[in-house]
């Protein structure tokens, strides 16, 4: 038994689940002074994801953002370089694949290639900038990036409003993609998945999405663990100078590795736009990018973690979304209880304090009470 | 005599089951000054944390003067009078040396620093203790040497009566070492007690009135100083016979594989770091260069190896020229570098031993297939090098950092020996580590040399230049100050006139031996 707890992965389960659980609870503390009806409230929160299939359709839609955002973040970090940039990306992903969609008049079997393929590239120029900026000109990544998030936002403005949205229209907003342009689900269309097929694409807007995040992630996975490139990356990541000194191109692998992060966050504008709200809307991100950096830290930045993390953040989020729309909480006290649980599952040194407090206590007690001669053991060493 | 410091039984298992000290007993003596030695890993450290209540023991119990007492922190040691003096000054570099001195306990008036006081308290502890100190100066402008006497005489402000100083030798020249054994002396005339970590036997001899040897976390002998020899300390230390002394066979000197001419290196601020420098590197000899630390040998092995570029003159290797080049291409030409720092430049700590193992052929087969590599392979070599090397580790796939200082130094060695080199560049390759690691090492080097390889060993351990290298060059400044063609000829005195720039050759007299 004790060797089953001195498994590290095991205690990190454990961790996790423990320092949930007291979130959670200092949550439903939170929500008990707020709310009328706390129960039902947290129930809501809890369960509220499973309760409907469209609520779930939401959780797994947004989960896969969350994911395609975490593994740009991840790609980045892994190699010690802080890009701010996934929004930037995504935003400017979404705009290029949604006006394929639009306006370029191919059937949809090269009309969706095209599209997610132009979405990716955007991405990849996206984070090039920043990566020549600063392997070249030394600038701060974290300025650099946020500076072009910054443009690419009001460019996506820009070309939202003035080019793409129907000049009567009262708001802005595309028009909602055609068919050819709209990604279809990921249930295929064929007799025996009927019924499936009808439920799925009815009530969610889970599209064929799914299978590029899959080969997304083990892409990631490839390149980072298993590739010279991603061995050049972990290297640059661990101690540049290192790089360096044993002959490693650190600039070019620097560009590389803000260009190969951004691809990832170009996939998930295409998501946005063709799979979530199949039209290119204002706001259509609203800091998407940036909870990419808690999904990656969360996962300890390891892109085969990023899913499972992707999935219970997504979750996190999407019950939240409806505590919001079926009880009396408000937005800002729901924040409160997501952060209270991300802050204590990146505490990483808090249980692990706590245990070595109390064993330390425990220690001095059984020492005080024997007069001992035999000394705990400390003689077995 | 009067028993000062008694530890007794002390057990120390660290939180992932490492046993640090395993029963330790160690009494200290009023007014001596204590060696203590022992390999890196072999508790040293541990032991004196314990003793300075950074570390808790597991068990066992501390008397200091009679009186039993638990240290829960170094503050309840330092009113007991313990002090520790660590390899890693800890002084707020844009403070004056007097600031820096009272930090935690300064003299105030009307709630500001009292400047004046602290000067003076500053030059009465300097004064009193022998420890020469410039009070107003701004820390970060004063030499290392200084810096090392502001954290004696911070922790001596402090009344402190036992002073542990943890390898203390190993940033200073000889120069700062023999005025800090002056130093101590002084502070034992006025009833201190030292104790004294350090890896190197000749200064214990120097110094220390009794000496401690420790090994896998126990001790295995504590003697008068005046009883013991350095190869038996070496023997005990290591646990085998260890020659301290390498044996050489002759040299066998081949054909020019490096020819340095002219060159010449501006740093960032504008500082001329090597002038003119010319020599040729032939193969089967061991050039070693011999200089104070900080007198253009770094700038000259970085610029060799391709990580910084020249302002003037060249390096080739074969009729190529390898100056200005990239790092890859330089190691390309046949160069391997052992670098001064191997924290900073020779491994990524937080990677694994095999990853830090391949740093320089990962492209190449057998570890390069198609798009991917294989880390069969890389693990399968990661095995053959921890076993021909010697490296003290369960597995590859650990991170370099849970390695020991030597081990590190070993991963190091193993990556650079294997590139098969025609020229290796070897910067302080045995600085910081155990003797055993450092017979090792020094054994590879003239193997080496031996096998053909030409080498360029630089050294602040003087004693190493002179017994390894076939030919010695000396620094001063950024130039070739003199060249001496058999280093086993050469006195130390003689070799510390043309180190400081004292004495000089003329550029005639160098020009046939270089």
């Amino acid at each position: 038994m004790r060797k089953f707890f001195s498994n590290p992965a095991v205690r990190e389960t454990l961790r996790v689940i423990i320092a949930v659980s007291i979130a959670l609870a200092l949550g439903f503390l939170v929500t008990l002074f707020v709310s009328e009806d706390p129960f039902g409230a947290y129930k809501a929160f809890l369960l509220g994801p499973l309760s409907k299939f469209n609520r779930f359709g939401d959780w797994i839609e947004e989960s896969i953002t969350l994911i395609l955002v975490g593994l740009s973040v991840a790609i980045a970090f892994r190699a010690n370089m802080f890009s701010m940039g996934t929004e930037g990306q995504l935003l400017l992903g979404a705009l290029v694949s949604g006006s394929i969609a639009l306006f370029v008049p191919l059937p949809t079997i090269l009309r969706i290639p095209l599209a997610i393929a132009a979405a990716m590239a955007a991405g990849f120029i996206w984070g090039w900038i920043p990566g020549y900026l600063k392997a070249h000109l030394d600038a701060n990544e974290i300025v650099s990036t946020l500076m072009l998030n910054a443009i690419a936002l009001k460019m996506y403005d820009y070309f939202l409003i003035f080019h793409i949205k129907a000049p009567d229209a009262g708001y802005n907003a595309s028009d909602f993609f055609p068919v050819e342009g709209s990604l279809p689900s990921f249930i295929p269309n064929i007799p025996i998945f009927e019924r499936a097929y009808a439920l799925f694409s009815d009530k969610t807007n889970i599209t064929i999405m799914v299978y590029v995040l899959i080969i997304a992630v083990i892409a990631a996975y490839y390149l980072i663990y298993r590739t010279p490139f991603g061995y050049k990356l972990r290297m640059v990541g661990a101690n540049i100078k290192f790089a360096r000194y044993g002959g490693i191109d650190t600039k070019k692998t620097m560009i590389l590795v803000f260009a190969i992060s951004g691809i990832f966050g170009g996939l998930a504008g295409a998501h946005l736009s063709m799979a979530i709200h199949t039209k290119l809307i204002a706001n259509i991100s609203v800091g998407m990018g940036f909870e990419g950096i808690v999904v990656a830290i969360l996962a300890k930045i390891n892109p085969l973690l990023i899913p499972i993390t992707g999935l219970a953040y997504g979750y996190l989020r999407a019950g939240a979304n409806v505590m919001e729309r079926s009880s009396d909480m408000s937005r800002e006290m729901i924040f409160v209880i997501q952060a209270l649980i991300i802050l204590f599952v990146t505490a990483e040194r808090f249980l692990p304090t706590i245990q070595k407090r109390v064993e330390e206590r425990k220690e001095n007690n059984s020492h005080a009470e024997k007069i001992a001669p035999s000394d705990g053991g400390s003689h077995e060493v | 005599m009067a028993l000062l410091v008694d530890m007794r039984n002390i057990v120390k298992v660290y939180s992932n089951g490492v046993v640090a000290n395993n029963g330790v007993n160690f009494q200290i003596e009023k007014g001596e000054i204590h060696a203590i030695v022992g390999e890196n890993g072999a508790g040293k450290t541990t032991l004196m944390k314990i003793l300075y209540g950074l570390e808790q023991p597991t068990s066992g119990e501390i008397f200091i003067k009679g009186e039993k007492v638990e240290f829960k922190n170094p503050i309840n040691a330092m009113k007991k009078g313990v002090g520790m003096v660590h390899q890693n000054f800890m002084q707020v570099p844009s403070f004056t040396v007097a600031e820096n001195i009272v930090l935690g306990n300064e003299p105030t008036e009307h709630l500001f620093l009292d400047k004046k006081k602290s000067i003076e308290i500053t030059e009465e502890l300097s004064r009193r203790y022998g420890l020469f100190v410039e009070p107003a100066a701004v820390t970060e402008t004063i030499n290392v040497g200084m810096r090392q006497r502001i954290e004696i005489l911070k922790i001596l402000y402090l009344g402190v009566e036992i002073l542990i100083l943890d390898e203390p030798t190993a940033v200073l020249t000889p120069q700062e070492t023999k005025d800090l054994f002056e130093a101590v002396r002084v502070l034992v005339e006025q009833g201190k007690t030292i104790i004294f970590i350090t890896h190197k036997l000749r200064e214990v001899k120097e110094i220390s009135d009794r000496v401690t040897v420790m090994r896998n976390g126990k001790i295995m002998g504590t003697m008068q100083t005046s009883e013991a020899t350095r190869g038996g300390l070496a023997r005990m230390m290591v646990g085998r016979e260890v020659f301290l002394d390498i044996k050489k066979t002759k040299m066998k000197r081949g054909n020019k594989k490096m020819v340095v001419k002219d060159l010449s290196y501006v740093s960032d601020t504008g500082r001329t770091m090597l002038r003119d420098v010319s020599f040729n590197l032939y193969s089967g000899e061991i050039l070693g260069v011999a200089g104070v630390e900080g007198n253009g040998q770094t700038e000259l092995v970085e610029v060799l190896t391709g990580l910084r570029i020249p302002a003037a003159g060249q390096a080739t290797v074969g009729g190529g020229v390898v100056t200005g080049k990239t790092p890859r291409e330089v190691r390309m030409a046949g160069v391997a570098h052992i670098p001064e720092d191997r924290l900073t430049n020779g491994l990524a700590v937080s990677a694994s031993i095999d990853d830090n193992l391949i740093v320089d052929r990962f492209f190449n087969p057998p570890f390069r297939k198609g798009v991917t590599i294989d880390y069969e392979e890389i693990e399968k070599n990661g095995e053959e090098m921890i076993k021909e090397f010697g490296i003290l580790t369960p597995n590859g796939q650990l991170p370099v950092s849970s390695l020991s200082g030597g081990n590190m130094q070993k991963v190091v060695v193993a990556r650079e020996f294997s590139s098969e080199p025609k020229i290796l560049v070897a910067a302080q390759p045995t600085r910081g580590i155990d003797v055993g690691a450092t017979e090792f090492i020094r054994e590879q080097l003239v193997q080496k040399r031996t096998d053909g390889a030409a080498i360029l060993l630089i050294s602040a351990d003087l004693a190493e230049v002179m017994s390894l290298s076939d030919r010695i060059i000396t620094m001063f400044e950024g130039e070739i100050t003199g060249v001496f063609p058999d280093a086993s000829t050469i006195e130390e005195d003689e070799l510390g006139y043309y180190m400081l720039g004292i004495k000089r050759q003329s550029k005639k007299e160098m020009e046939a031996l270089l």
